[in-house]
């Protein structure tokens, strides 16, 4: 019985993946697919959560969302395609906040995201954990940021690759910490983590997914987002630091100038999808959670963010 | 250990997991085909349908996609000089040329049962020694990549078909080329003069569609399309590949396995690396060096062996630290996790015998591989055999949709003729054209690794890569030694060869 559910789900899944569900809603909007560009390369951790919500949200939008990855230049390319398409609302983008509100500070852009787009929806956030390997003698953040206050330079942060998620917020609070240490780069988070297991870095930022499959390999010293996280492990925010965009948000942005009626049929089908069982379910699956975040609100965070991040550009840049 | 392992090779005897796997490699097989489809797209878009399965059924699937898609790719790179994959590169050196000749199904044959091998043996390899493998690939870190790579550049350029210095030229284009773009250290853009669509640098596969295909084609309308595609055989596909073909090319399959597996249990390497490696390494050890390039089975062979073994030592990062080497291995990471597994050292010490299951399932996708792979050679094989007035046009097509489907982006298109007119001119001047594909490849994850050992030494280069990696520290002095001992066999062989032909004049 349960085997036969499990075909019929799947069966039903595959359709919404390869047509989606074009109900009989009287509306002039979308009467097409909805293209939705990830900046980002194929199997990321976008790729996979927007494998997911699209193929669930084709049933509240009435017409499939399909997903076209247009990575390069650290999520440029994509963004820059998503400014010049049209602002109709039939191309959108899932991008996080180091691409939208950081980059702009570090390199001169052909485009302004703030300007241009404007937030959706929030999908989901995406708490980054700092972690040693188990047999380092820091038991605690402070412990280890006092270390690198008394060894300027000498403790080695290992992270995902530039202005990524991993390193800005790792910057961010080591900069708050009045902490100086060594950056280096890397191609992913996985990488990230060898070198921490390996012992060629002392700490990265990584998500609670890898870190618990680690078992006692490993130690989170402190974490984003709030405490059901990671058990036991205190907070960012518990332990005083007050930067914000610590985390990444997973952000779904359309063309600022689209009609308002758009906007709020999109923002609609997202909200309603965040109630649907199989989208809950699959998610869940993935380890991602479900906490959505509707556009106005987002729009708040994201201006605090610019200002946060040029500062901390201009910090590490000296520019 | 051996318990557990026992208990796996049960769990893995399930008649539903054959057929997903049967499915995924067929799937695999269609999608590595079409040029511009790489693997990892059809993974990711297959990912959210093994969820709805069991774990022993999902991940053999995912599994069966990988290995179907890694062959597939060296379809159109036989048939028509494009290759499907990245992976598939060094099979453009041979199959083409075969397929002129009238022998397009001996050569597909030989990719199909030299990768069926490779695959094989690997797997099994990472069986039986998943823990050493698991403790040589945490004492690879960036030193040591950036070494190996060093090696590798060396290598290939040594062995370079033709002049010297002309090799030399092309990896020194390759890697500019590999340059253009935004650093990605301190995220400078270099050599994009301003324009946007360069800052992401030159995309792989439409340069590779660019130097590979776009030549023949510009050839075959330089001789009015008559030597091009030319079966010996109107309307058959070709002759089989026999037992004694398979023999002859046996040392080479087993060379290019073993060189497969190192290379698949070093992170940051992978198929591209591999199969290049392994047939330049053929090229070398074989006595006849010269008929490499122009079609030899050999050639087809060492590729194909290596870019699929690297497929079983991949999978030790991934099971027993939880940390995903490539793009393939993270989205099977993704699997593993929506299934409630986590791999790393706490998901051997409890399901030990899940996870000798999947292994086994690996060894076991290899038998349906050789007959899914076995019953549809021929169909493709018999693609080339439609009217040659077809098949040109039809070529183009594939060139430019490839080029295109791989990032959606129309700048691709002028790349794709770029490199096609550079690979073009690049045949008539006779130079070699892998030095400046390889050069590309290398170039950046060498640069890449180079800047990480520097932040990492902390101002303390030398000492750091000399005193502190010495494993780093012996494949940097053992580079020009290899680099010397390369030269003097390919001086040898040519002096060798112009004896005999003034002999023969004689």
């Amino acid at each position: 019985m349960k085997m036969v559910d499990a075909c019929k789900r799947m069966v039903g899944v595959l359709l919404a993946m390869l047509l989606g569900l074009p109900l009989a809603h009287a509306q002039n909007y979308p009467e097409k697919p909805v293209t939705l560009i990830i900046p980002l390369g194929a199997g990321g951790s976008h790729d996979l959560n927007a494998r997911v919500f699209t193929s669930v949200i084709g049933s509240y939008l009435g017409q499939p969302m399909v997903v076209r990855l247009m990575p390069g230049a650290a999520g440029q390319t994509g963004t820059a395609a998503a400014v010049n398409a049209p602002a109709d609302g039939y191309t959108l983008i899932f991008s996080h906040n180091f691409i939208d509100q950081l980059q702009q500070h570090v390199e001169k852009l052909p485009y302004d995201t703030t300007r241009s787009l404007e937030t959706i929806v929030r999908l989901n956030y995406a708490p980054g954990a700092i972690v040693v390997r188990a047999d380092k003698p820091w038991k605690t953040l402070q412990e280890m940021f006092d270390y690198g206050r008394k060894n300027p330079g000498r403790l080695k942060f290992g992270h995902s690759g530039n202005w990524g998620a991993a390193m800005a917020p790792g910057a961010q609070l080591l900069a708050e910490a009045g902490v100086d240490a060594t950056l280096v780069a890397h191609k992913g988070g996985g990488p990230a983590m060898q070198a921490v297991l390996a012992g060629d870095v002392d700490f990265t930022i990584a998500f609670p997914s890898v870190i618990e499959s680690q078992g006692d390999k490993v130690r989170a010293l402190a974490v984003g987002g709030d405490p059901s996280v990671l058990p036991g492990v205190p907070t960012f925010k518990q332990l005083g630091y007050r930067s914000s965009g610590l985390e990444m948000e997973r952000i779904v942005l359309g063309p600022r100038s689209m009609p308002e009626e758009r906007k709020r049929i999109l923002r609609e089908a997202f909200q309603k999808m965040n109630g649907d069982k199989t989208y809950q379910n699959l998610m869940k699956k993935l380890g991602e959670n479900t906490v959505l975040m509707p556009g106005p609100e987002y729009e708040k965070l994201r201006a605090r963010q610019n200002v946060e991040y040029k500062a901390l550009v201009q910090k590490l840049t000296g520019k | 250990m051996w318990e557990s392992f026992l208990e796996g090779f049960h769990l893995a005897l399930r008649l539903d997991t054959f057929a997903m796997m049967s499915v995924g490699l067929a799937l695999g097989i269609v999608v590595g085909a079409l040029p511009g489809f790489t693997t990892t797209m059809a993974l990711a878009i297959l990912l959210p349908l093994s969820f709805f399965l069991d774990p022993l059924v999902g991940i053999p699937f995912l599994i069966g996609v990988t290995k179907g898609g890694i062959f597939g790719g060296s379809i159109p790179a036989i048939l028509i000089s494009i290759p499907g994959t990245a992976a598939s590169i060094a099979t453009t050196f041979d199959g083409p040329a075969l397929t002129k000749k009238g022998e397009s199904r001996k050569a597909l044959e030989m990719a199909l049962f030299s990768s069926a091998f490779g695959d094989t043996v690997s797997d099994i390899l990472t069986i039986l020694l998943i823990a050493p493998i698991a403790v040589l690939a945490l004492k690879f870190g960036p030193p040591e990549l950036g070494a190996i790579i060093l090696l590798s550049l060396v290598v290939i350029t040594a062995s370079t078909s033709g002049v010297f210095v002309k090799g030399l030229l092309m990896l020194a284009m390759g890697l500019f080329f590999g340059i253009i773009g935004q650093d990605p250290i301190g995220g400078v853009s270099r050599f994009t003069f301003d324009l946007f669509p360069l800052r992401s640098g030159i995309p792989l596969l439409p340069m590779l569609i660019g130097v590979f295909a776009l030549p023949e084609i510009f050839e075959a309308v330089e001789r009015k399309g008559a030597a091009l595609f030319t079966s010996k055989v109107p309307g058959a596909e070709g002759p089989r590949l026999t037992l004694a073909e398979f023999k002859r090319c046996f040392r080479t399959i087993l060379r290019s396995t073993g060189i497969g597996a190192a290379i698949g249990a070093i992170p940051g390497m992978g198929q591209v690396i591999a199969a290049v490696v392994g047939y330049t390494a053929a090229k070398n050890a074989s006595d006849h060096p010269e008929t490499f390039g122009k079609g030899e089975l050999e050639g087809i062979a060492a590729a194909e062996s290596a870019n699929n073994a690297v497929n079983g030592p991949t999978m030790v990062p991934l099971l027993t630290l939880g940390i995903p080497g490539d793009n393939l291995t993270a989205i099977l990471l993704g699997a593993f996790i929506a299934h409630g597994l986590r791999p790393g050292p706490t998901l051997f010490q409890e399901q030990a015998p899940l996870v000798f299951a999947i292994l086994v399932a690996m060894v076991l996708a290899n038998v349906l591989f050789i007959v899914i792979a076995y019953l549809t050679v021929p169909l493709f094989a018999r693609l080339v055999t439609v009217r040659k007035s077809l098949l040109l046009p039809m070529t183009v097509v594939f060139a430019f949709t490839g080029a295109y489907v791989y990032q959606s982006d129309p700048w691709d298109l002028y790349l794709l003729v770029f490199f096609g007119v550079f690979g073009y001119l690049a045949r008539k001047l006779r130079f070699d054209i892998s030095p400046m594909v390889m050069g590309f490849i290398l170039g950046p994850i060498l640069e890449y690794s180079l800047g990480q050992t520097v932040s990492m030494s902390q101002g303390e280069f030398m000492h750091f890569v000399f005193v502190e990696r010495p494993i780093a520290s012996f494949v940097v002095v053992a580079t020009p030694v290899v680099a010397y001992l390369l030269w003097r066999r390919v001086a040898r062989l040519r002096r060798r060869a112009v004896v005999t032909a003034s002999a023969e004049s004689r």
